[in-house]
């Protein structure tokens, strides 16, 4: 692999972060966006040598328009099946023309922006394919949690008992989703031995975000960050409440960070006191229908994820 | 033609043009046949003959987007696939030819599913003719490694900037050895420049690649996806031309003309059954009958005119169809409609009578009989000037 990269150095604070934006103003997404708050940190964190690569979703459809695109760096639209795919082929071509002397530059951080449903659902494949292969790539799964661009569909990621137009509550299925969501993360590390790098970031803990997209750059080889961002749309809530609702996740366990960085696993922001579940059903809108046996289900299945993961809580909050 | 002379089956004589067309980017999944082309670039990869990133794709579909973004970049580009592979990787060929993305596939045909069959039928990649690539035929080995260098020039040239699918017949071409002359490097080097896209992603030079419309700016977008078929169109005889005196060849540039006993009636035919058709034309001869051969030699972009022109010269056309369109006009395969509405503008008296032969589906030989039957079936036609069938399925016609 290339050795004619960069590395990126940690940043301490918000304040410390850089001042070049790489997202610019002049999209179109709604009031609150989770997913362009993430893009916005994570093309700063990674710097003007970056090429994207965007499969379709919000973050394609929203964000281009008119034949204009809010990003000062390279970027290319890949179909929802196949970012990774796309990302794998210019890796390999900057891999071969720098070394042919094609290619006067340094290696270009890559990095694939696809929706829960272009990496855990229809572009697992392609996914898991890169990781396999190691290319010196990263994805970034910004997750609303459901395929929000088309108007909220159920997706691998969505919560159970999260309605959506594909899952309405109703007399014969009062809890809208019945099934759980996908451990990709876990999947993507313990699935692929040539990964050094996962980790389950949240726009509510910016500096973090941009500290994982900058470990996971300097890695030569796959990496994958999973990135929970709060969709006021999609999950009903006011867009003022964006931030207070990423952080809302990780209070009442729905969402933990963390990281594995070759082989370490460190959970960081676990609250010593979780907040009961509830408390965040109750302030979105998709949870509405949900009667107390399910609230307590999605309870016991948070249960679950935190014991397993405070042994090796870092930091709490 | 100086060179190396080998003994190499179609596959393997693409591959030696990869080799000398210095691919940087190759990505692979196994599906008979074409998976021959692959197993010899990965050993030339492993022996360091060509120095590319051999990637294996986890499916034709990852193939084709590993090459977009490869080719994207700037790397120049080597896929392929038969049969089901081709359709399974659909949804990339648009967006790979509308970004401007020359990457060369190469096909060696297959029938597509059910049932399974290995034999070569045009159908797999005669789906995606609309797709905006460029597609061809090569008759033998040589033509399949002459082609591959032909292609990347065109597909490549900064006015067309589009991609090919470098046809040929699943065995019939892809696993029979012919005589292939390997050029020596620098005449392949004055003929084929190296890749330097337009707009290529690179952070020194920023450029958005395929965002979003409204639906006011399509019809202007899609006039200029149409007027890319025009130029490679118009730029096809200078490629040729270079072509043929760099490396001393003869190839026409979009149709091959063969009629040497002066027939009035003639096949239209593409890839390997040619072969097959000429020595049919020889023995004919002998029997006093005059059969001519008009072999397609680019099926995108169709050269209308030039087609038209040529055909005009005969009293009655037989189309070889070694594809399947169910439900078509004619009830014959793509090329039959294609044919006739190329003939319709010409004055009545130019326009040859049109019938149509199903042949060599599912891979099964043409033979030299099954010639002979549709040069007996055009012959009455001319001399009656009368059709009985529009369509004959060879193999299951009384007479």
């Amino acid at each position: 692999m290339s050795d004619n990269t960069v590395t990126l150095e940690p940043i301490s604070s918000l304040v410390e972060a850089p001042l070049e934006e790489q997202y610019v103003p002049g999209h179109r997404t709604c009031a609150g966006c989770g997913p362009a708050l993430a893009y916005r940190l994570i093309a700063k964190a990674a710097g003007e040598n970056t090429i994207f690569i965007g499969p379709t979703g919000c973050m394609y459809v929203a964000n281009t328009s008119y034949l204009c695109v809010p990003w000062t760096v390279p970027w290319i639209h890949a179909q929802i099946t196949n970012g990774a795919g796309i990302a794998s082929g210019i890796e390999a071509a900057y891999q071969a023309m720098i070394r042919k002397g094609k290619y006067k530059g340094r290696f270009p951080n890559i990095i694939v922006m696809g929706g829960d449903g272009g990496t855990t659902d229809i572009g697992l494949q392609a996914l898991s394919g890169a990781m396999y292969r190691n290319h010196d790539i990263l994805v970034i799964s910004y997750d609303n949690e459901s395929y929000a661009n088309t108007g909220i569909q159920v997706s691998p990621m969505t919560p159970y008992g999260g309605a959506t137009s594909f899952t309405p509550p109703g007399a014969k299925i009062p809890e809208a989703n019945k099934l759980w969501p996908k451990d990709i993360t876990a999947m993507i590390y313990y699935g692929h031995p040539m990964v050094k790098y996962v980790a389950q970031a949240s726009i509510g803990y910016p500096v973090d975000l941009m500290n994982k997209v900058r470990k996971a750059l300097n890695k030569k080889g796959a990496t994958f960050i999973h990135v929970h961002t709060a969709c006021p749309k999609g999950w009903r809530f006011e867009a003022s409440r964006t931030i207070e609702m990423a952080k809302l996740a990780i209070q009442t366990g729905m969402w933990i960070n963390y990281e594995i960085d070759e082989g370490k696993k460190k959970v960081d922001h676990m609250p010593r006191e979780m907040k009961p579940v509830d408390e965040y059903m109750k302030a979105q809108g998709r949870f509405n229908h949900l009667q107390a046996k399910h609230i307590q289900k999605i309870q016991n299945f948070v249960n679950s994820k935190v014991a397993e993961a405070r042994p090796v809580a870092a930091r709490t909050v | 033609m100086k060179g190396e002379k080998k003994f190499l089956a179609g596959l393997a004589a693409v591959a030696e043009a990869a080799k000398l067309a210095d691919v940087d980017v190759i990505s692979s999944f196994p599906i008979r046949p074409y998976t021959g082309l692959m197993v010899d670039l990965s050993q030339k990869v492993a022996n360091g003959e060509l120095d590319a990133e051999f990637i294996h794709a986890d499916g034709e579909h990852a193939q084709l987007s590993i090459c977009h973004g490869a080719s994207a970049a700037g790397a120049r580009t080597m896929t392929g696939s038969s049969g089901v592979g081709v359709t399974y990787a659909f949804e990339t060929y648009s967006p790979i030819s509308g970004g401007r993305c020359p990457v060369q596939m190469v096909i060696a045909n297959r029938t597509l599913d059910p049932p399974g069959d290995f034999g070569s039928e045009h159908s797999d990649v005669l789906c995606a003719r609309d797709q905006g690539w460029i597609m061809g035929w090569a008759e033998t080995p040589q033509e399949a490694f002459d082609n591959t260098l032909i292609y990347y020039r065109l597909g490549e040239d900064p006015r067309v900037s589009l991609p090919q699918f470098n046809c040929q017949d699943g065995y019939f071409v892809s696993h029979i050895p012919g005589e292939v002359v390997i050029p020596e490097k620098s005449l392949v080097d004055e003929f084929l420049p190296p890749y330097k896209p337009a707009k290529p992603l690179d952070p020194q030079k920023p450029y958005g690649h395929g965002p979003q419309i409204y639906s006011d700016q399509g019809p202007i977008l899609q006039l200029q996806r149409a007027i890319l078929m025009d130029k490679a169109k118009e730029i096809i005889p200078e490629v040729l031309d270079s072509f043929n005196k760099i490396f001393g060849r003869k190839y026409p540039s979009y149709i091959e003309d063969y009629n040497p006993n002066d027939a009035d009636v003639c096949l239209f035919i593409n890839g390997a059954h040619s072969q097959t058709a000429r020595y049919a034309i020889a023995n004919l001869k002998k029997q006093g009958v005059n059969l001519a051969l008009c072999k397609l030699r680019f099926v995108r972009p169709w050269t209308t005119d030039e087609i038209a022109e040529v055909l005009s010269h005969y009293k009655v056309v037989g189309v070889v169809e070694t594809n399947n369109s169910f439900g078509i006009s004619r009830e014959a395969g793509v090329f039959t409609p294609e044919v006739a509405a190329t003939l319709y503008n010409l004055p009545e008296k130019k326009r040859p009578i049109l019938i149509s032969f199903m042949a060599g589906l599912g891979g099964e030989a043409i033979r030299l009989d099954d010639f002979y039957f549709m040069a007996k079936k055009l012959t009455d036609i001319a001399d009656r000037k009368k059709i009985k069938k529009p369509v004959y399925w060879i193999g299951f016609e009384e007479e």
